[in-house]
């Protein structure tokens, strides 16, 4: 039962920051700067739109009047980011999607966390166990008869006899 | 000069490979002379990457253009600090300089090794003079740095300029020194398993080389964090760029190692575990490599890419074949009898601890080889960028924090709950008392009062520890408080050298929480004399003016930083250009404080209205972040003190049931 309950709490706990990526990637709400920094430049920089900091960037500049356009036809976070990904690909997000394969990203490090820490509390716990329970003793080895103890239990027989 | 450099690179390739051989064979053939011939040829690699590496500088520093790698990566003009900089700024001379290090490092240790573990150190020698020879391979046949030009140019093109900075001059070096550290313990775990000498002397003899290579990774990550700082000017340290990520998964994994070892030096156990952990240290270091040279993932800390990422891939294949394998073979001798006292216990700590370090450099190296992934399979380019790392690596982070301060107070072998409440209660408390005070003062962000609590909850019980451990020598010993402070850590290097170092890492985690849940920024387009606000500073723009040198064309603004009216500082925000290659730079300038920077970014001018338009940030804490560096290498520092008499045989020795920890 014990073990039971450590599971689950185990896999809430995993999922709890899933449920945090999933929730902020639902947020209606939406500022400038959360879609700068959901975007990747595509200067080379290899930051995000908010952090180039390139003098006339070729590509943070245009980028940055398009979220303001997008903006101010009161599209929420969602959609201008997908307006975003579909004019540009994906590569311009800056972190994967939540949907598809992109799925993968974000679930498999919680999952295989999940696995680890039940493989070390189930390892841990084997491991107690096995100090706690003392090996049974050995018996008493039984003794071994040769040919030989036969004629002899034979012949005391006889004798007694 | 580059001729005897050309040459010596030859004849160290030659000698790596007669130094493998001969070990190996040596080492089969109970051949001491073959052993010791083999030694003797590494001694000699080390010589010889020494004389190329002396031969490159000179060609450096006498402006031999007429060499391809002189006339690439250096100029005239450019000063001698950085022109002796530039022997690892670009491909060929940083995988020499990586030799020489690599090669010095195996010097030390056959010198080190030369009247003890014997049986170990032809395996040693041919690991390291393995790794050698792939460097070499390299450096003579596919990257050579003394190839000639056919002409001579009159002038070179001069180090990248975002390579013209101290903190990179630095870097490099530090991060080289933590990647090619972690080939010694590997050597010396390769070494037992080829021999079945499986016990923990290979863990014992490389325990100071293991924590030198970590304290390196260490420095080397947070040099690159102050250079991109500095340099990038985008009011950030860390992007989770794929070359800052490769240099700090080795790190994570390093970590879990130098914990994980102590359960294997104190019972025996996790033999296996502590294998895998050296081995993917190692395998990550080349990986790291693998990234930063390949290109196959863009990056802003990427200087050197060419083609060589097929070469690097190859060499991590076969070291991971070859080391898996032994360990595979080895198996049935590295299966060890694991028991434990009790779930409750340090011992279970550091499992967790080793969980959540591997996690993390897994998420991370998921997040960093998942654009590829997507590529293959699906076809489709994607980034994985700064959201991705921050939500899944923060919570993991902060799981960490929490262990790194209940593992100090649960014992070694069983601990009760009684006790683990009595060690545990006055430190948590006092950590959910400081949350209470920081949401009480208006603090809402979620992570960052946990963070803060956390924070406080694991200094805490580490300023519980030292009083602990000063209260009893004041009670047995008489001392006063400073000199049981001072002996306490004399006596006793190792454990308190370790919190000493999570005093650090806690520092750390104060910067990470200030910069990334209360930075503040505005971007402002200003005329002479306008004023704008930001985080408590007034600031005025006072004009640009340029400055012209034969080298960088200078354009420097002038901002007056007023608080509660008073002028208390003048900063200049600078853009460069500099003329060999044509380029421009950001120069930022800072104010620096223990509450955190203000940080202004030159971001745009007009030369006709002087109108410009400055980035202004304020960093809170983030100062915390190069102290905390300074407070772990402190920590490591007293950590790797030799031990002038050995440790009484600590948490198994007695029959008590119950002691608190020793490390």
């Amino acid at each position: 039962m014990r073990r039971r309950l450590a599971a689950i709490v185990l896999v809430l706990g995993c999922l709890l920051p899933l449920s945090v990526v999933v929730r902020a990637e639902a947020d209606p709400s939406v500022s400038f700067q959360e879609v700068e920094e959901s975007l990747t430049c595509q200067c080379g920089c290899g930051l995000t739109v908010h952090s180039c900091n390139h003098l006339q960037c070729p590509s943070a500049l245009p980028l940055r009047a398009e979220i303001r356009e997008q903006m101010a036809t009161g599209k929420n976070k969602e959609a201008i980011l997908a307006y975003f990904g579909e004019k540009y690909g994906e590569k311009i997000l800056s972190s994967p999607t939540t949907e598809g394969f992109n799925l993968l990203a974000w679930t498999i490090p919680f999952v295989l966390f999940g696995i680890g820490a039940m493989f070390v509390i189930v390892t841990a716990r084997h491991w107690v166990r096995r100090r706690i329970v003392p090996p049974p003793p050995a018996a008493p080895a039984a003794p071994v008869r040769t040919a030989y103890d036969t004629v002899l239990d034979k012949e005391l027989k006889d004798f007694d006899s | 000069m580059t001729d005897v450099g050309s040459m010596a690179l030859a004849i160290g390739w030659v000698m790596a490979l007669y130094a493998v051989v001969m070990s190996l064979i040596g080492a089969w053939t109970r051949k001491r002379d073959f052993v010791a011939s083999a030694e003797h040829a590494a001694l000699a690699v080390w010589g010889v990457v020494v004389v190329a590496v002396a031969a490159l500088l000179h060609a450096l520093v006498t402006h031999d253009f007429n060499i391809a790698y002189v006339a690439e990566y250096s100029s005239s003009t450019l000063p001698l600090y950085y022109t002796v900089a530039a022997l690892w700024g670009g491909q060929a001379g940083s995988l020499l300089f990586w030799l020489l290090i690599l090669t010095s490092m195996s010097a030390v240790v056959l010198l080190q090794n030369s009247g003890r573990n014997r049986e170990l150190m032809p395996y040693v020698t041919a690991t390291l003079m393995l790794i050698s020879l792939f460097f070499l391979s390299m450096v003579n046949f596919i990257t050579p740095p003394f190839e000639r030009l056919a002409f001579t140019p009159p002038e070179g093109r001069d180090l990248n300029p975002l390579l013209q900075n101290y903190w990179m001059t630095i870097h490099p070096p530090s991060l080289y020194t933590g990647f090619v550290g972690c080939s010694v313990p590997f050597a010396f775990a390769m070494a037992a398993l080829a021999t079945g000498r499986l016990d923990d002397i290979w863990i014992r003899t490389t325990r100071r080389w293991t924590l030198l290579a970590w304290f390196f990774l260490s420095l080397g990550n947070l040099f690159g964090a102050e250079w991109a700082y500095l340099v990038l000017g985008w009011g950030g340290y860390w992007a989770w760029d794929p070359v800052e990520n490769a240099a700090f998964m080795p790190w994570l994994t390093c970590t879990a190692f130098l914990h994980s070892v102590m359960i294997q030096e104190k019972k025996n156990m996790m033999k296996i575990w502590n294998m895998v952990l050296i081995i993917l240290t190692f395998l990550l270091t080349i990986f790291g490599t693998f990234l930063t040279r390949s290109g196959v993932i863009s990056s802003v800390h990427s200087f050197t890419q060419s083609g060589l990422g097929p070469f690097f891939l190859s060499f991590l294949g076969l070291m991971a074949v070859i080391s898996f394998a032994l360990m595979i073979w080895r198996l049935p001798l590295l299966k060890s009898e694991n028991e434990l006292d009790s779930l409750l216990s340090r011992e279970t700590a550091f499992l967790m601890n080793n969980l959540v370090f591997v996690g993390i450099a897994f998420a991370t190296f998921w997040g960093t080889i998942f654009p590829v992934i997507s590529e293959a399979v699906r076809g489709v380019k994607i980034t994985v960028g700064p959201p991705f790392f921050n939500t899944v690596n923060a919570p993991l982070g902060l799981l960490l924090l929490f262990l790194t301060g209940v593992g100090p107070v649960i014992a070694w072998r069983r601990a009760s709950w009684g006790s683990l409440r009595r060690n545990i209660l006055i430190p948590f408390s006092i950590g959910i008392l400081g949350g209470l005070a920081l949401f009480a003062g208006g603090m809402r962000h979620f992570y960052a009062l946990l963070s803060f609590s956390l924070c406080i909850f694991v200094s805490s019980t580490i300023v519980m520890e030292f009083y602990r451990g000063v209260r009893a020598r004041q009670v047995m010993m008489g001392e006063a408080p400073h000199v049981a402070l001072v002996r306490l850590i004399a006596k006793n290097r190792r454990r308190y050298g370790g919190y000493i170092v999570h005093v650090g890492i806690v520092m750390m985690f104060l910067a990470f929480t200030g910069t990334s849940a209360f930075k503040q920024e505005r971007q402002i387009t200003v005329n002479p004399g306008d004023s704008f606000e930001i985080g408590g500073y007034t600031l005025k723009y006072d004009g640009i003016e340029t400055k012209d040198t034969p080298h960088i064309a200078y354009l420097l603004a002038t901002v007056g930083v007023f608080q509660d009216g008073e002028l208390v500082e003048t900063l200049h925000p600078e853009k460069r250009f500099y003329k060999k290659p044509e380029q421009p730079t950001t120069e930022v300038a800072i104010r620096s404080t223990l509450g955190g920077d203000l940080y202004l970014v030159l971001g745009g001018f007009d030369q006709d209205t002087k109108m410009a338009t400055i980035q202004a940030y304020v960093n809170p804490l983030v100062s915390f972040l190069w102290y905390g560096g300074l407070v772990l290498a402190l920590g490591t520092f007293v950590t790797i003190l030799p031990q002038r008499a050995p440790a009484p045989a600590p948490a198994y020795a007695s029959g008590s049931r119950e002691r608190v920890a020793t490390e």
